[in-house]
């Protein structure tokens, strides 16, 4: 059931699936339910941006071992 | 996500070299895979530590080893799903020794984190002052966190972050069939937690046949 609401079935998988819906009334309205929680889920939980200070800080220490001016990452 | 340039950093001129060119390399490569993936490895600290303050210093240390080990991480893998496990065993190693009560939700503090961080740092393009959205996010917020947290996580990671079952098992060491019924239960319980929200703003409404 949740390998179908994630889309990690096999086609054949999917297959048999689908089918077996069609004649489960059961199934097919755990199915639906189980889809709609993951996508409650994915559009309600709020994302939130990294701090600028942070991603300053994550960015100059990837380039702590240099203590060059940023044109040193010139392309020709 | 876009693949770096493999030409690119050949043609990287240093001026005084003070970097091999290796290094520079390991840097553009390090921003290009690894830094893209800084919203949601805060997001990922944030639901794991409940503290802006400890979310920072988690990411912080995770782009720290990651940097470090850079070399280990196998180039053509997925670089986020690397992060996020770097990311947990750090949290575990740092927080889960000393930690409180598992399964215990204190939902004011929770209510309350919520939005003091929603105010500043939302993402949403949505109209947050409406009532009604910010209910519901609360409320769905809440009911993800009232689930035992092997559930939490791998909701979380599957649907939030997209990550496939594979990488996921990888995550939290264990089979994939386990993570598959983790999902499988976790969604249940979130279902009966999420009924009356869903019936209240019309998801859910119509039993289709």
């Amino acid at each position: 059931m949740s390998a179908a609401v994630d889309g990690e079935l096999t086609l054949k998988e999917e297959q048999d699936f689908l089918l077996h819906l069609v004649e489960c009334r059961e199934c097919k309205e755990e199915f639906e339910d189980a889809k709609k929680t993951k996508m409650i889920i994915k559009e309600r939980i709020v994302q939130f941006k990294a701090p600028q200070t942070l991603i300053n800080s994550i960015m100059q220490l990837t380039i702590v071992s240099t203590r060059e001016p940023e044109d040193t990452l010139l392309y020709e | 996500m876009k693949k770096p340039d493999p030409t690119h950093p050949a043609k990287t001129r240093t001026k005084k070299e003070p970097l091999s060119r290796e290094e520079l390399q390991k840097q553009l490569e390090f921003q290009n895979e690894a830094v893209v993936h800084i919203n949601s490895l805060y997001n990922y600290a944030l639901h794991l530590t409940m503290n802006p303050d400890d979310a920072e210093d988690l990411v912080q240390e995770t782009y720290l080893k990651a940097y470090r080990f850079f070399n280990s991480f196998e180039r053509g893998t997925n670089c986020k799903a690397w992060l996020f496990k770097i990311l947990k065993n750090n949290y575990i190693n740092k927080f889960r020794k000393n930690s409180k009560e598992p399964g215990k939700v204190d939902y004011d503090l929770l209510k309350d984190f919520y939005h003091s961080i929603k105010d500043t740092r939302s993402d949403t393009t949505e109209e947050e002052s409406d009532y009604f959205h910010s209910l519901l996010h609360e409320e769905v917020y809440q009911a993800l966190h009232s689930l035992p947290e092997e559930f939490r996580e791998v909701i979380q990671l599957c649907d939030i972050e997209g990550f496939t079952y594979e990488e996921i098992a990888n995550m939290v060491e264990s089979p994939i069939g386990t993570v598959r019924s983790r999902l499988y239960r976790g969604r249940k319980l979130l279902r009966a937690q999420l009924e009356g929200y869903a019936k209240k703003y019309g998801f859910n409404t119509d039993k289709n046949q």
